[in-house]
């Protein structure tokens, strides 16, 4: 049993191997490396070729190392350069370096490999074939050249383009079996000479990298070198034209002559006829044309005109042209183009440009009708405008700059279908600036008279300048008094002011008083001009004291805040003054004077007015508000020419007082119009003349200067009615530091006591009412106007009184009356 | 075209020579050839859809134009005639050759390439005789 089956099993075996052997599947052949190629130094392809297969299907495996290292790795691309290859990419190519490659064939029974390469990759270096051969004869001069051109074979991988291939060029004639090779070098075009003609050569090129080796020949290509006789080129007909629409050329060009001379022939046939005619004039218009004159010229028919050219080797006809003659008509340019430059009504110059239509165009007889266009730049310029001008021949430009060059040209076409002309040659045209004599005149007259008003303006300035910078900016008026040299005050010199004034002790003594008494000379006022002496300073004072409680900015003379302890800047409250004077006076004797004034301001200005401007102190007239509660004392004196004791007592106290006074502002009291009836209290004073004094004071400017008064003010607060029976007088009696005003009512009419008759006990004034003053109201304008009823009264014409109104200040100022106190300083001492 | 068959001066020196009344009467001729084919054209073009609208009024225009440029003619004719310029002799020849049904029919025949091209030559011959004309008979500063 066993053996049995031992035999059976060997049997099988043997019948395996049988079959085995009869099949004959082993395992596979030797492959072969066949090649290995570079096309650019960059990638290359290893190709082998397989041995037996034994039968079976057979796996091949490439194998390479470098050789310096011991790795061994498989080909990265089987696939690129087709089937049994390998394709190694830039990645695994190494210029530098030799490859050891096997392949190996496998497969199910056994393995064979093949012989090791050694591949070094520059030394495989084959670039491809050039491709795109083109070839081209040319013949110039009876020599025939071949123009060789080709591009260099396309790279399959990305590659830079720093290839410099070397180029082989081989030609030779058909039937013959040499080849002549040309060496181009760089260059993918070449010119061969040197061929015969009438031969047809084989052509084909080839190339080559640095290093390595040539490409295989390019494909053949085939070329005939012309025999140098041949039938001509077909000629072209250019174009037709009619420059006058009688006539008309066709101009043609031909074509290659084929190296026999070419003759050429125009025919031509008309529309609806059969027959073909030659051109009647090939000279007239030059080489290649036909000019067709009158007789041969049929309008509105279409010509069919065809060029022959015939040589030896044969002839060409050129396509056929259609052309009716009315449609080609093209004129010559305009002639006689002629610039006038003309004068419109208005002076202003433009130009008239006239031409003539070409000379050939019959424009007379209205079969050709033409239309013009123009156009012109400046020659600077860039841009040409264009400008229609329809048929008629001349054409006026009126938007010329004068001065400038410009460039004019014309052309024309018929007004039918047919073409522009050309440009006739460039006109210059000049366009003169206009320079008349009229508008220079003008300008010249124009620059004469601004030059004189300027001149006058400036004369003007200077000379009066001053005034009108017064007048335009009136200056602050400054205090004047009369008898006060400006000099003197601007030199500073006090002691020399002082004696002018007149006075030098403070307070002023007993003599004065007695000097100031006689001196009480009161006048008439209106028949006197009270015009101060300008040469001898003299002062006034003059109180217009009122005072109204409404706070009208006048100044403290005005408000009761004079009396207050409120003093204002340049207040000067003559009637401070004129208590203290009165008081002077009437104490007589030098009594003491108290000159108290309750100003307690910064500045002083006492018995002067303040004629500055910021300084406005109304000086109402006597008349007070019956519902003034303070005291006033208000009294007036006349100008210079009284020599009121008042005032010379003022102007001798008020350099007492300037020398003393420790700028304190002077506040008059203002006293108050008494009524006539009430009370009357009189003062006598002793006056030559009960005449309305007023004392005007003028207030220096100069601090120093200003205040005559003390500080304290006297109030004259009681008022007694003195003498009804005679003329009525007021009395004010002076009340030492008693602020308190007492209410007068004032029944009947009220009248101002402005004049001041006597001074009593030396402390009451007595007022006399100035008949020739009515004051009905009083208020800051009734100050005003009693002022100036005062002044009327007085006929004083400049009386001075400080108003609310700077200018009217100033206008007192300005050398109204003034007592000369130098008439009668020496009589004080 | 149509017009074809019509004698007419082929150049300037023969437009001038031919007399006045003969030029007159044959620019007269060719206005009335027009009329009828024009009007024939303006119906045959308004079906087709694929011209542009100012297409069909300029066509329209025309021919309203041809027929104004020849009563206009008519009119200087009669002036003309009447003021001693031109004779009378070709007077009643204008209106009854232009309608001769073989022109109209030819007329009809021809394509619309063809209808055009000859209205423009025959519209330019108008245009040349009646310049013409004109310097003839007026010779005024732009002759």
């Amino acid at each position: 049993m066993k053996q049995r089956f031992i035999s059976s099993v060997q049997i099988i075996l043997q019948l395996a191997l049988t079959t085995a052997g009869l099949t004959g599947q082993s395992y596979p052949g030797k492959p072969k490396i066949v090649r290995c190629r570079s096309l650019e130094k960059e990638t290359f392809s290893c190709w082998w070729k397989p041995g037996s297969d034994g039968g079976l299907p057979t796996n091949y495996t490439l194998f390479y190392s470098k050789d310096s290292e011991e790795k061994i790795y498989e080909c990265p691309d089987y696939q690129a350069s087709g089937p049994n290859s390998c394709y190694f990419d830039k990645n695994h190519t190494n210029p530098w370096t030799t490859y050891i490659i096997t392949v190996m064939a496998t497969n199910e029974i056994g393995s064979n490999s093949s012989d090791p390469q050694y591949v070094d990759v520059t030394s495989i270096v084959q670039p491809d074939a050039p491709v795109n051969l083109s070839l081209e004869t040319k013949t110039s001069a009876s020599i025939t050249y071949l123009w060789a051109k080709w591009s260099p074979p396309p790279l399959a991988a990305v590659s830079s383009n720093s290839h410099v291939y070397h180029y082989e060029l081989r030609l030779k004639p058909e039937e013959k079996e040499e080849w002549e090779t040309i060496s181009v070098g760089g260059q993918t075009h070449y010119k061969v000479t040197g061929l015969q003609a009438g031969v047809k050569y084989i052509v084909q090129v080839r190339c080559m990298l640095d290093l390595g080796e040539w490409s295989e020949w390019s494909s053949e290509r085939n070329i005939q070198i012309p025999n140098g006789e041949s039938p001509p080129e077909k000629p072209t007909i250019i174009k037709c034209r009619s420059p006058e629409k009688e006539t008309f050329t066709c101009w043609w060009k031909p074509g290659s002559d084929g190296g026999h001379p070419i003759n050429h022939t125009l025919l031509y046939s008309k529309e609806g006829e059969e027959k073909v005619y030659e051109c009647p004039d090939y000279k007239t218009a030059g080489p290649n044309s036909c000019y067709f004159d009158k007789k041969h010229t049929s309008f509105w028919t279409i010509y069919n005109i065809t060029v022959r050219a015939t040589n030896e080797m044969g002839s060409n006809v050129s396509d056929p042209h259609y052309v009716d003659v009315t449609y080609i008509v093209q004129p010559d340019p305009p002639v006689n183009i002629t610039l006038e430059l003309k004068k419109s009504v208005n002076r202003k110059p433009y130009l008239v440009l006239t031409w003539s239509p070409p000379p050939l165009a019959d424009v007379r007889s209205g079969w050709l009708t033409l239309e013009y266009e123009l156009r012109l730049k400046p020659e600077e310029g860039e841009e040409w405008e264009t400008i229609f001008v329809g048929q008629q021949t001349q054409c006026k430009m009126f938007s010329l700059n004068p001065g400038k060059r410009y460039i004019v040209q014309i052309h024309c076409k018929p007004d039918h279908h047919g073409s522009w002309s050309e440009w006739s040659p460039e006109m210059y045209i000049h366009i003169p600036t206009d320079f008349r004599v009229k508008d220079m005149v003008v300008w010249i007259i124009v620059g004469i008279l601004s030059s004189l008003i300027c001149l006058i303006m400036s004369w003007t300035m200077i000379l009066k300048g001053y005034r009108m910078m017064a007048f335009i900016l009136p200056p602050v008026p400054g205090p004047k008094i009369k008898g006060i040299d400006k000099h003197l005050l601007e030199t500073g010199k006090s002691e020399e002011l002082l004696s002018a004034l007149g006075c030098h002790g403070f307070p002023p003594t007993s003599d004065c008083e007695e000097l100031l008494i006689e001196y009480l000379e009161v006048e008439d006022s209106e028949d006197q001009q009270l015009m101060p002496s300008h040469d001898t300073p003299s002062k006034n004072t003059k109180m217009i004291p009122k005072e109204t409680d409404s706070d009208s900015g006048r100044g403290s003379c005005d408000s009761p805040s004079l009396l207050s302890e409120k003093c204002r800047e340049s207040r000067a409250l003559p009637s401070t003054l004129q208590t203290q004077d009165v008081r002077a006076v009437q104490e007589n004797k030098g009594a003491k004077r108290s000159w108290e004034t309750q100003c307690i301001a910064s500045e002083q200005k006492t018995l002067l007015f303040s004629n500055e401007n910021t300084k406005s102190s109304t000086w109402p007239a006597v008349q007070l508000p019956p519902n003034n509660q303070l005291p006033v004392f208000a009294y007036h004196s006349t100008v210079e020419a009284h020599k009121i004791i008042l005032s010379t007592t003022n102007v001798n106290i008020s350099p007492v007082l300037v020398g003393n006074e420790e700028k304190h502002q002077s506040q008059y009291p203002i006293t108050e119009t008494v009524q006539h009836d009430n009370m009357e209290k009189q003062r006598e004073m002793e006056n030559s003349k009960t005449e309305q004094i007023t004392v005007q004071v003028k207030q220096n400017r100069h601090n120093d200067k200003s205040p005559f008064l003390n500080p304290k003010l006297m109030d004259y607060v009681e008022v007694h009615k003195v003498r009804q029976d005679e003329e009525p007088t007021v009395l004010l009696k002076h009340k030492d530091n008693n602020g308190k005003t007492e209410k007068y009512t004032v029944p009947g009419t009220s009248k101002e006591y402005t004049k001041v008759s006597t001074v009593v006990d030396h402390n009451i004034l007595v007022l006399m009412p100035d008949s020739r003053i009515q004051h009905t109201q009083v208020s800051q304008e009734p100050a005003m106007e009693t002022s100036q009823n005062l002044q009327q009264g007085q006929a004083e014409k400049n009386m001075s009184y400080c108003l609310t109104a700077p200018s009217d200040c100033k206008r007192e100022t300005s050398g109204s009356e003034y007592m000369d106190p130098s008439s009668f300083m020496p009589s004080f001492k | 075209c149509h017009t074809s068959g019509m004698l007419t001066p082929n150049g300037k020196e023969y437009a001038q020579k031919i007399p006045r009344e003969e030029l007159t009467h044959l620019i007269l001729k060719l206005l009335q050839a027009w009329k009828e084919p024009l009007s024939h054209f303006n119906q045959h073009i308004e079906h087709h859809q694929e011209l542009p609208d100012d297409s069909l009024s300029k066509a329209k225009q025309i021919s309203n134009m041809v027929h104004e440029l020849k009563t206009g003619v008519e009119k200087v004719t009669e002036k003309m005639q009447s003021m001693g310029i031109i004779s009378n002799s070709l007077n009643g020849m204008a209106s009854s050759e232009g309608t001769s049904l073989s022109i109209n029919n030819e007329a009809n025949m021809m394509s619309d390439s063809d209808f055009i091209h000859c209205f423009r030559r025959d519209s330019n011959k108008v245009q040349s005789y009646l310049k013409i004309l004109k310097c003839r008979i007026v010779p005024e500063n732009s002759c």
